[in-house]
């Protein structure tokens, strides 16, 4: 059953696939461009607790807490000629699947959920990492676009298995 | 294996010819980076003979609170008990040995073993075995006899909780020795103490431990090419990419730090209430340092793997640079092979303001996102990948900066403790790392050159 109309679906839906096909193409400036002016990007640690302690994820710590303004400073360094640790890129594939949209709390806004599982290979290294997560979303329509305003990453790791994170989730 | 390149050579004279290479010639032997053999040598020789990092007091600040940490493969519930005294407790069942502690943190007055349900307070002391007069006999069991095993030593530093597996250890004050004061910049700016800023970072990197603690004991000929694109994005707040060039490499004790310099009275744009906390809390031989040659120890490494790095680093587009401490385990999961912990440090004080500006500056640089870290991830990992090949066992590398032409500054001159050279483009921090290492490796092995 859908929460919203057919089309906002929809709208959800392909919003979050083009925001991932610039992912994997590396398409980052674009990429930033998809968020509002105020948007949150955060990725908080998540600690392996006991059951009765919920989830594990902490509200101090984080692996990304952004802004708008930070992000543009990640991806201005990786548009530099010195950013070794994706010069040669990684080759990510942004598999986002389970995806739920409902209305969100203010006019114009979606609240949008949605699996996501990266998968990274780097060299020729036969190995790859993968990373699985939630994403929790608000979109905001500005301008008769859809935008991100809020991106909450929830981790299914309490041990990131990749050794860096210089791509985005 | 170790012995094929170099004809019949067994691991350990491997490793004395690596060690007079290094002490006579400057070069180091790649292999030693990274080589299955050599890590079990580590494993005896270090990690269960030196003071390693668990957890830092302000994880743990109520009593009943826990986090589980390792010295490599072993378990610790580092707990707080009910009056307030911290326990390093191994966490392994006295009766199957089953793992006690499942959950990498939390609140607990006691620990039950899932398996047969033996129970211990967070003291350590067995409390309950289910039917114990059934399985034990009227008299039960001897509870102090089958008490949990604690760690044979646990000292704490400055809020920093250390173990060792060696009972013979010699005291934590004086294994930091020289390097107290150093550490000092770190840890004591305000009369309050540090807290941690939430749990650790953890993140599964494949290199060696040896590579991040060498190049955080003083590698600042790294950053005018490893960190370009920070400079040039505007991340990292300074005029020109040798910034580092200038500033003095410090051998204390078995550890070191490498001092840089920052805008004289900008103290790294701490807070005015800090600025005046650490002009007040510090010595006077350390605070001229900051007020007259404006400079701070901006990484070290405290033996063998724990590190810190004070930075100051712009958040947003145009910022300002704000401060930030982070301290971090290298902890080894087998050769070539390390998972990082990295904790953000803030003075206890500080305002809720700063402590959030603080670690934002920290995790946007370092850690596992960090624009800087990521580029260090992807040396420290290039390196242990092309020294796990045979070559690595007739390749050299040069540790030789600055030997020919920078002398260590001269008593009376530095203020401060141990051995000071004027320069950061220098490998005599780096070397000495090494030569701390050799020596554990080949203590009390015939031939070998222990101590030297």
């Amino acid at each position: 059953m859908l929460e919203t109309s057919v089309e906002t679906y929809w709208e959800a839906y392909s919003f979050l696939m083009h925001e991932a096909e610039l992912l994997d193409e590396h398409h980052e400036r674009e990429w930033l461009d998809l968020f509002t002016d105020d948007a949150q990007y955060l990725m908080p640690v998540r600690v392996n607790r006991e059951k009765a302690e919920g989830d594990g994820f902490s509200d101090e710590s984080f692996y990304f807490q952004e802004t708008r303004g930070s992000l543009e400073l990640r991806v201005r360094r990786l548009e530099t000629e010195y950013a070794w640790a994706e010069d040669p890129p990684s080759r990510t594939r942004h598999f986002v699947s389970n995806i739920r949209v409902a209305e969100g709390e203010e006019e114009d806004e979606l609240a949008v959920k949605s699996n996501l599982l990266l998968y990274r290979s780097r060299g020729s290294d036969p190995h790859y990492d993968i990373l699985s997560a939630e994403r929790r979303d608000i979109l905001r329509k500005e301008d008769g676009r859809w935008k991100l305003r809020r991106r909450e990453i929830l981790l299914d790791h309490s041990v990131l298995t990749t050794h860096n994170l210089s791509v985005f989730l | 294996m170790i012995g094929q390149p170099t004809g019949e050579k067994q691991i350990l004279e491997v490793l004395q010819e690596a060690q007079r290479s290094l002490n006579e010639d400057g070069k180091l032997l790649a292999k030693v980076y990274n080589e299955p053999s050599i890590f079990d040598l580590e494993v005896k020789k270090i990690f269960s003979k030196t003071w390693v990092f668990l957890a830092h007091e302000s994880e743990i600040p109520w009593s009943g609170d826990y986090v589980l940490r390792r010295i490599v493969d072993d378990s610790f519930i580092v707990t707080r008990d009910e009056d307030g005294e911290i326990h390093a407790l191994f966490n392994m069942c006295r009766h199957r040995g089953m793992q006690l502690c499942r959950s990498d943190a939390g609140n607990s007055s006691h620990f039950r073993c899932p398996y047969h349900g033996y129970t211990y307070q967070n003291t350590g002391k067995l409390n309950g075995v289910p039917f114990q007069k059934e399985a034990y006999g009227p008299e039960g069991l001897d509870k102090d006899e089958w008490a949990m095993t604690t760690a044979p030593r646990m000292e704490i530093y400055e809020g920093m909780i250390f173990a060792s597996l060696n009972p013979e250890v010699q005291p934590l004050e004086e294994y930091i020795g020289d390097m107290g004061w150093y550490l000092d910049f770190y840890l004591k700016k305000s009369p309050a103490g540090m807290e941690v800023i939430g749990p650790p970072q953890r993140w599964v990197m494949p290199a060696d431990w040896k590579l991040a603690a060498e190049n955080f004991i003083g590698d600042g000929y790294h950053t005018q090419s490893t960190h370009m694109s920070t400079i040039k994005a505007g991340i990292m707040r300074v005029k020109s990419p040798a910034y580092l060039k200038e500033g003095v490499q410090i051998l204390a004790g078995m550890h070191g730090c490498l001092f840089m310099g920052f805008k004289p009275g900008s103290y790294l744009n701490y807070p005015q209430s800090i600025v005046d906390s650490m002009l007040e809390n510090l010595d006077s031989d350390q605070v001229e340092l900051l007020k007259e040659e404006s400079i701070m120890p901006l990484n070290a490494t405290v033996f063998p793997n724990t590190s810190f790095l004070h930075s100051s680093m712009s958040i947003e587009e145009g910022g300002k640079s704000v401060p930030y401490v982070t301290l971090r385990v290298w902890q080894p999961m087998g050769p070539g092979k390390i998972e990082i912990w990295s904790w953000c440090l803030v003075e206890k004080d500080a305002s809720d303001e700063f402590k959030k500006a603080s670690n934002r500056s920290y995790l946007s640089t370092f850690g596992a996102s960090g624009t800087l870290e990521q580029d260090d991830a992807e040396n420290w990992s290039g390196q242990t990948r092309v020294a796990g090949g045979e070559m690595s066992g007739q390749h050299y590398l040069n540790y030789s900066a600055g030997a020919t032409h920078v002398e260590p500054i001269p008593d009376g001159e530095w203020a401060g403790p141990g051995t000071a050279y004027p320069k950061n483009y220098v490998d005599f921090a780096q070397r000495h790392f090494w030569q701390t290492y050799f020596d554990h490796l080949l203590a009390g092995e015939e031939n070998g050159h222990a101590g030297s």
